[in-house]
């Protein structure tokens, strides 16, 4: 939907010249000259290694200071901006950092669609008023537009209306509708035409190179860029369980939800466990070279020797004050699922 | 004068009604006549929603929006009672008249034994019901089996043992039977039930034994319960029915009808319960088919007996959080509270993520419960085997008969001294 650093709406790079004059002619308005911007992980590097060269940042419904890597380095950065926007259902811990604070609208509380990474488009349909003085996101976008002149390109008045602008200037989206969508099975994207019956199935017959065919491109080998050793003799991969979402601003909030999992562990296996003399359940220290934390123990044969599991989603002993920003080259994803870690046992003064 | 045990035929006069209506729009008509006379506050009942296979549920205040609702549909897999409870407050204060399937009266006495419906303030017209159909298999099944595109049906409906459906261009029925053979068909627990005519409403109405020139025009009423003869009464007074006395060999049609839809109940306990095995062969299925749960809580949000605020699988000492699966005692917590008073409605089978076929498992428990101690669930007020009680007010109950015989006290209760 245009969210990513370097494309408009359906994958269209920002710098081919026809995509960006089909978008200023849409959108009756100029453009910059295309440019790749900065990534989400490689923005977080600039606010805090390059001070200055990024003044503001405007962030909707992502919470970087528990879910982005090396949370010190995380809050460093965001603390050099000058000037920080949080559009946010909750406040989030990012949202405690920012200088305005725009209270938004959750899944019930507004019209639209919603795009899975199975490229299906399901309808939302709003079920009640949001809180206090909440707006719906593309409204505070469009109020945001307006005060800075250019009310013109935001004249919508409903979410259908957007979605409409969405299949204009979309080739892939362009056969949708909102009442093709109102089926249970709804639409898959592509879906070139109002008659077209949308991809469930990518690539049935071939791939989308000209000749048809996939390509396969080897990988070599390497290790990630840090690696455990003597002082930190521990592999840390960090990641999720079932019943939290990310940061948990939404899930930590359910009672049901919380009551399955209250706080964060790290897994470690017995044979760890029992020479580093820890038992389940015992609070000890994970430390890494970016940070510490002090967290519970979960004794589990589910997790191999020489490697601990900690999920990310518990603000009290979070995961991510430990993990590595090493990225990878192309994509620019975090390490989160490796790094080196030592576990200490917590001895009484 | 109507009177309870009465059997009529019934029709409305009203065109926006007749416009709508499967047969004679008694129904309907009764409805308006109720929220005209002030009889009820609203009418809880079904009505389309985006398309043919999406039943809404809807409070109608406004007598003039009830002609739309009439007609029925099939694919309404809904259970209204537990709406009434969560949302219209139990009808503690607000006078309610709900359409109701078997499962649907059912359920409300359950809810009503366990003090969460004021019966008294609910006015329930039965409707005979051979089964719903769950919407998306029904999509499949007429894609499929009857091979039309399932967004070109305008009508459906089963008669006379068939589901058919008019499309543009035709009509096609097919047998339920040789649908039900190949895997379509009703949910699993309609084809188990048994409660085709709900007596225990206060009319029952439906299409079987209207036969001879009122056939296809009118509606058979029983009148169940004083609360229905008043209801009929009056709206037969006001001009809002018709009705004559239903004629004696329909009456007899519809025996038959109710007969052979009992036949067919029973036939599909027989073949569920027996794929169940015995002992630890049915143990051993029902831990593996439950081994798919992911704790959603849908089944016991939908069931008509858990009424909980507490719910004991949310109790640590019993089930371990964070686990998934959950323990079996998860499962186990559910049998041992509810089997005794099941009404196979289905809801907590046609809900699940997982598919796991809850109301089979259920069922065959409350079936062998009932053989054991003669106690059927959702016909009256009779309470269950067991319910759920507060210890500290239990045992102060319990310390006030001044006796120790446990058993005697529970079951027959002394008065406090």
């Amino acid at each position: 939907m245009g969210a990513l650093a370097n494309v408009y709406s359906g994958y269209q790079s920002v710098l081919v010249p026809e995509m960006k004059k089909k978008m200023e002619d849409a959108w009756g308005c100029d453009i910059a000259e295309g440019k790749v911007g900065l990534t989400v992980t490689t923005l977080i590097n600039t606010l805090a290694d390059e001070p200055g060269k990024v003044k503001a940042v405007y962030i909707m419904g992502e919470n970087p200071m528990l879910s982005d890597p090396d949370i010190h380095h995380v809050e460093k950065g965001l603390k050099n901006a000058e000037f920080i926007v949080v559009q946010d259902i909750f406040l989030t811990e990012t949202a405690q950092l920012a200088d305005v604070v725009l209270p938004a609208t959750c899944f019930a509380e507004k019209d639209g669609t919603q795009t899975s990474t199975e490229r299906r488009v399901q309808k939302w349909r709003k079920a009640q008023d949001p809180p206090g003085e909440a707006k719906v996101d593309w409204l505070i976008i469009s109020e945001l537009a307006a005060a800075m002149g250019y009310a013109k390109q935001f004249p919508y008045k409903s979410a259908e209306e957007i979605f409409t602008e969405i299949t204009k200037v979309t080739p892939s989206s362009a056969g949708m509708d909102y009442a093709r969508l109102e089926k249970p099975e709804a639409l898959h994207w592509p879906c070139p035409t109002k008659e077209h019956p949308g991809t469930p199935i990518l690539h049935k017959e071939k791939f989308s190179h000209p000749d048809g065919l996939g390509i396969f491109t080897p990988i070599e080998w390497k290790p990630p860029a840090e690696v455990p050793d003597n002082e930190y003799p521990l592999l840390l991969t960090t990641g999720r369980c079932i019943w939290h979402w990310h940061t948990g601003s939404m899930t930590r909030r359910s009672p049901d939800l919380e009551r399955e999992e209250p706080t964060g562990w790290v897994e470690v296996n017995p044979e760890d466990a029992k020479e580093l003399g820890i038992t389940d359940k015992e609070m000890v220290k994970a430390i890494t070279r970016r940070g510490d934390i002090t967290i519970g123990a979960r004794v589990s044969k589910d997790i191999k020797k020489g490697v601990v599991f900690i999920p990310f989603h518990f603000v009290e002993c979070a995961a991510n004050i430990l993990t590595h920003n090493a990225l990878d080259p192309v994509a620019k994803i975090p390490e989160f699922k490796a790094c080196a870690c030592k576990i200490e046992k917590i001895k009484e003064a | 004068m109507t009177k309870k045990g009465d059997m009529l035929y019934a029709w409305t006069n009203d065109a926006e009604i007749k416009k709508h209506a499967e047969l004679g729009g008694a129904v309907t008509a009764l409805w308006k006549y109720a929220l005209e006379s002030k009889a009820v506050d609203g009418v809880l009942v079904i009505t389309k929603g985006t398309d043919l296979y999406d039943a809404q549920p809807v409070l109608v205040t406004d007598p003039k929006e009830l002609a739309k609702t009439a007609g029925s549909l099939h694919c309404g897999t809904l259970l209204l009672p537990k709406v009434v409870k969560k949302y219209l407050d139990g009808a503690a204060n607000m006078k309610i008249g709900v359409t109701v399937k078997g499962c649907d009266a059912m359920a409300f006495y359950e809810l009503a034994k366990r003090k969460q419906i004021n019966l008294d303030n609910v006015i329930m017209i039965g409707v005979n019901c051979g089964g719903s159909v769950s919407p998306v298999p029904a999509r499949k099944m007429i894609a499929d089996k009857f091979g039309v595109d399932p967004n070109a049906v305008h009508k459906e409906e089963i008669d006379k043992g068939q589901f058919i459906i008019e499309f543009e261009g035709g009509h096609k029925g097919i047998s339920i039977d040789e649908l039900e053979e190949h895997g379509y068909g009703r949910r699993s627990n309609c084809r188990r039930c048994k409660m085709k005519i709900p007596r225990q409403a206060d009319l029952a109405c439906g299409n079987w034994g209207v036969i001879g020139e009122k056939a296809g025009k009118a509606t058979f009423v029983e009148v169940c319960s004083e609360k229905g003869a008043a209801l009929v009464a009056g709206a037969a007074k006001a001009g809002a029915i018709a009705t004559e006395a239903a004629n004696p060999k329909g009456l007899e049609i519809r025996g038959k009808v109710e007969g052979a839809m009992l036949k067919l109940g029973d036939k599909w306990r027989k073949k569920d319960f027996e794929s169940l095995g015995e002992g630890k062969d049915r143990l051993k299925k029902i831990m593996s088919e439950t081994s798919r749960c992911i704790k959603c809580y849908s089944c016991i949000l939908a069931c008509p007996i858990c009424y909980c605020v507490e719910c004991t699988t949310k109790n640590p000492v019993y089930v371990r959080p964070g686990e998934l699966p959950p323990d079996f005692m998860f499962h186990l917590i559910r049998y041992a509270h509810i089997a005794d008073s099941c009404v196979n409605c289905g809801q907590c089978e046609e809900l699940c993520p997982s598919e796991i076929p809850n109301a089979l498992f259920m069922h065959a428990q409350q079936v062998e419960l009932e053989k054991m101690f003669g106690h059927v669930p959702g016909l009256d007020m009779e309470l269950p085997l067991h319910a759920f009680v507060e210890e500290k007010a239990e045992r102060a109950r319990l310390a006030n008969t001044g006796s120790d015989m446990i058993y005697e006290n529970v079951f027959n209760p002394v008065q406090k001294k």
